[in-house]
């Protein structure tokens, strides 16, 4: 079920009106049935790949606390191998298989391996990465193994993270299951602000930019390199709203129910580095990725060399964790970059960037030069083929002309929208309290900021703009 | 406690609700009235054939039909041409106008413009239905095309806004003074003036027919004939080859079953691959358009008094 679908705003209300009213001792059972139907809507076949998850990570969560030693480690690879296996046979077979093919045919051979045919299932990537987080944060000892079924299985199927998360760690979610939520009026106005804002990101903003930039995306070779720097432009902006629509969304939909989940992003195109940047964008995946490959890879704490290298080589999985194809690599991979020559110039630079007269240059410039920074690499994100993104990249930094403008309406609402996001974005970074509208103490001028929201969205949003972009991980 | 606390949320809820389908019916009445007041322009032009013209020849697609069909070579002296083609509007379009003009009037010929992919499977042929919701409340016979948009279409439709959903520019552009007189077109028909500066090797379509798309077709092409119309259905000429389509095939199968003349020029030699006749890779230029009406119409005429 998608959250931007007409389905979704019968489905929530429902399901928090049943909560409400039943005794908590059945709401976890609500939770999951209405997760398997969430998730069913989809193709309700897949829910077998999680059942199968579920069921192996919730024997091997119990087996590795009940053991030691060696036994402990076997269950934990034990577990990791079919979680990743899963991964491996769905998302990676057939690109794996493909990059074989190229390969043996370039020594002469013959590669006989068929290719899947198959759809890789809503949010693999994501439920997967939160269900081994579970099974290693038990191994480590930093959580005790999950003896209700019932509820484990809502940890990895707890519908408002299911398909795009925050990918949680049972830390901070799994006691929540038990915990009585009471009606409080307060967590359901501010899981209202958040969803109302998650919608508007999502209509307003990604999918009206989504008008423009999947036209010049689809067909480079027709557009000059001012047009296409635009497209990289909107698309930087339209990945952000598409996915933080989401994540504010889930999180909303959660704190309706009582529950608290992670926030996913901390206005990332305020970061002065890369490594700024990572540290507001994602955060759930860039933190997974710190603690579960980074960290166990030596960190910073291990000679620049090397460390520079994990930087890279981290980047690089989390690409290939966004999809099976070059493109994703490379897109993971250059980030990696980014924070390596990051990592290097930073000391160099530090004494200009404390410096009074330069400071403010500093931080203007190190934030446009980090968003242009993001947005090219977002180009091989978004490219359909190496080679369109190589064609994008190349126009970019060669050919100037006029800009495309296939409909001056379709460009006015896509700045409006831009002007309007990031007008919130600057109030929250810099300004607190001040002038944040939906957190007024007036309650005119919220109610206010209420309506005039969502009369933008029956106005000017894309009610036809399709998924998440996300879901496809 | 708890109950005042739900009490007052749901008052909370009600007033809210109440405040938002006040604001949603003005500004839907508001954004109703300046949009049938516009006079020129794409919106203009759909109201125009599903509810004014009364012409002889009418013609119907989608942007290819909209660039391709030149009047001035349709009817001569004696017989009215109007092309009601749209930009990005398909077989459901077609279908939907063709029967708000039959409740009108019956058009002497009926001229489709049916495209290689026409009956290919798309998101965007049920999006694109939007361009109906302006007339979704006055017109019952279109109904059941644009609730094919959704399965929520008809509760979406209650709202008085989201039939002119990110239309408010263009509705604001058509009535403004300077733009009262956009009118860039003649009788509906827009011409392109671009030449396309590449050559193409042959097109493969992978397509998945589309089951209602199939049906709508067959609907219009039941429409017209019921209605006493002749039809003719043209494929216009594309600058590049292709494999034969489906939808093609297809095509040729509904127009032999109810008798109406299938004409294909999408592998004309006098169109393929000449730069000169082409704006882009489906639309014609004038040049171009101008030379296949001209040789559409001598075809047309010639039919109409040998009768083959």
């Amino acid at each position: 079920m998608l959250f931007n679908s007409f389905s979704f705003l019968i489905f929530l209300p429902l399901v928090c009106i049943l909560y409400y009213m039943l005794p908590h001792k059945f709401r976890w059972l609500l939770l999951l049935l209405s997760s398997c139907y969430f998730y069913m809507a989809f193709v309700p076949l897949y829910i077998l790949i999680l059942g199968f998850t579920i069921v192996v990570d919730y024997f091997a969560g119990i087996y590795i606390e009940n053991s030691t030693g060696k036994r402990r480690k076997a269950f934990l690879v034990c577990s990791l191998i079919a979680n990743i296996g899963v991964l491996a046979v769905f998302k990676y077979f057939n690109f794996i298989n493909e990059n074989l093919t190229s390969l043996m045919q370039s020594v002469g051979l013959v590669n006989q391996v068929p290719y899947l045919s198959i759809l890789l299932p809503i949010g693999l990537s994501f439920h997967t990465f939160q269900a081994m987080s579970y099974t290693i944060e038990v191994y480590r000892g930093h959580q005790k193994a999950e003896r209700h079924f019932g509820i484990y299985s809502l940890y990895v199927m707890f519908f408002p993270q299911l398909v795009a998360g925050p990918i949680e760690r049972p830390q901070n979610i799994l006691h929540q299951f038990y915990e009585k939520h009471a009606f409080d009026y307060h967590n359901i106005v501010e899981g209202a602000r958040l969803i109302l804002w998650g919608f508007f990101m999502k209509v307003v903003v990604a999918d009206r930019l989504a008008i423009y930039v999947n036209v010049l995306f689809d067909y480079p070779d027709l557009h000059n390199g001012t047009s296409l720097m635009v497209a990289a432009i909107f698309f930087t902006f339209q990945i952000y709203c598409d996915f933080a629509g989401y994540s504010k969304i889930a999180v909303g939909s959660a704190r309706i129910l009582g529950f608290d989940l992670m926030n996913n992003f901390e206005r990332p195109f305020f970061s002065k580095s890369p490594s700024e940047f990572w540290k507001r964008w994602h955060i759930s995946l860039s933190t997974w990725f710190r603690d579960y490959l980074y960290i166990p890879l030596g960190g910073n704490k291990v000679p620049l060399a090397r460390n520079c290298v994990n930087l890279a080589f981290t980047f690089t999985i989390s690409g290939l964790w966004h999809g099976a194809s070059w493109n994703f690599i490379i897109w993971g991979f250059l980030n990696g970059l980014y924070i390596v020559v990051d990592r290097l110039v930073n000391p160099l630079t530090k004494k200009w960037r404390n410096a009074a007269s330069y400071g403010l240059l500093f931080r203007i410039g190190g934030r446009l030069l980090t968003f242009w920074l993001i947005s090219l690499a977002f180009v091989f994100f978004r490219a359909k083929s190496l080679d369109y993104a190589l064609i994008i990249i190349t126009k970019i930094f060669t050919s100037v002309g006029e800009l495309y403008i296939p409909s001056p309406a379709q460009l006015i609402f896509s700045l409006l929208a831009i002007t309007i996001l990031m007008l919130s974005e600057f109030q929250a970074e810099f300004m607190q309290s001040k002038y944040a509208f939906f957190r007024s103490s007036n309650m005119l001028v919220r109610n206010i900021a209420y309506i005039v929201v969502i009369f933008l969205i029956m106005l000017i949003g894309v009610f036809d703009g399709g998924q998440f972009i996300y879901f496809q991980f | 406690m708890t109950k005042n606390k739900v009490a007052y949320l749901i008052f909370r809820i009600v007033l809210l609700m109440f405040i938002i389908a006040a604001l949603d019916f003005t500004s839907g009445k508001i954004l109703e009235y300046y949009y049938f007041k516009q006079n020129s322009g794409l919106q203009y032009r759909t109201t125009y054939s599903m509810d004014t013209a009364k012409t002889d020849i009418l013609v119907f697609g989608s942007s290819r039909a909209n660039h391709h069909y030149v009047p001035e070579f349709f009817g001569g002296d004696t017989m009215s041409f109007y092309n009601t083609g749209r930009d990005a509007n398909y077989i459901l379009y077609n279908t939907a106008v063709l029967k708000s003009v039959l409740k009108r009037y019956t058009p002497t010929l009926v001229i489709l413009d049916f495209d290689v992919t026409y009956l290919n499977k798309r998101q965007e042929n049920y999006d694109r239905l939007s361009s109906l919701l302006p007339y979704y409340k006055s017109h019952e016979e279109i109904r059941e095309i644009v609730e094919t948009r959704s399965p929520y279409e008809k509760i979406k439709l209650m709202s008085y806004t989201y039939p002119f959903n990110s239309m408010i520019l263009t509705i604001a552009a058509g009535n403004m003074e300077t733009n009262k007189e956009r009118k860039q077109d003649d009788r509906g028909y827009v011409a392109f003036r671009g030449k396309w500066p590449k050559d193409l090797d042959t097109m493969v379509f992978r397509e998945v027919i589309d089951d209602t798309l199939v049906r709508a077709f067959e609907s219009f092409v039941t429409s017209a004939k019921n209605a006493g119309s002749q039809l003719v259905v043209v494929v216009s000429p594309l600058f590049y080859k292709y494999e034969q389509t489906k939808s093609i095939e297809i095509a040729k199968q509904v127009c032999e079953k109810h008798g109406v003349q299938f004409l294909d020029y999408s592998h004309d030699s006098t169109f393929l691959s000449d730069r000169n006749l082409f704006d882009d890779l489906a639309h014609m230029n004038d040049d171009g358009a101008r030379i296949f009406s001209k040789m559409l119409s001598k075809k047309l005429i010639v039919k109409k008094k040998t009768g083959l």
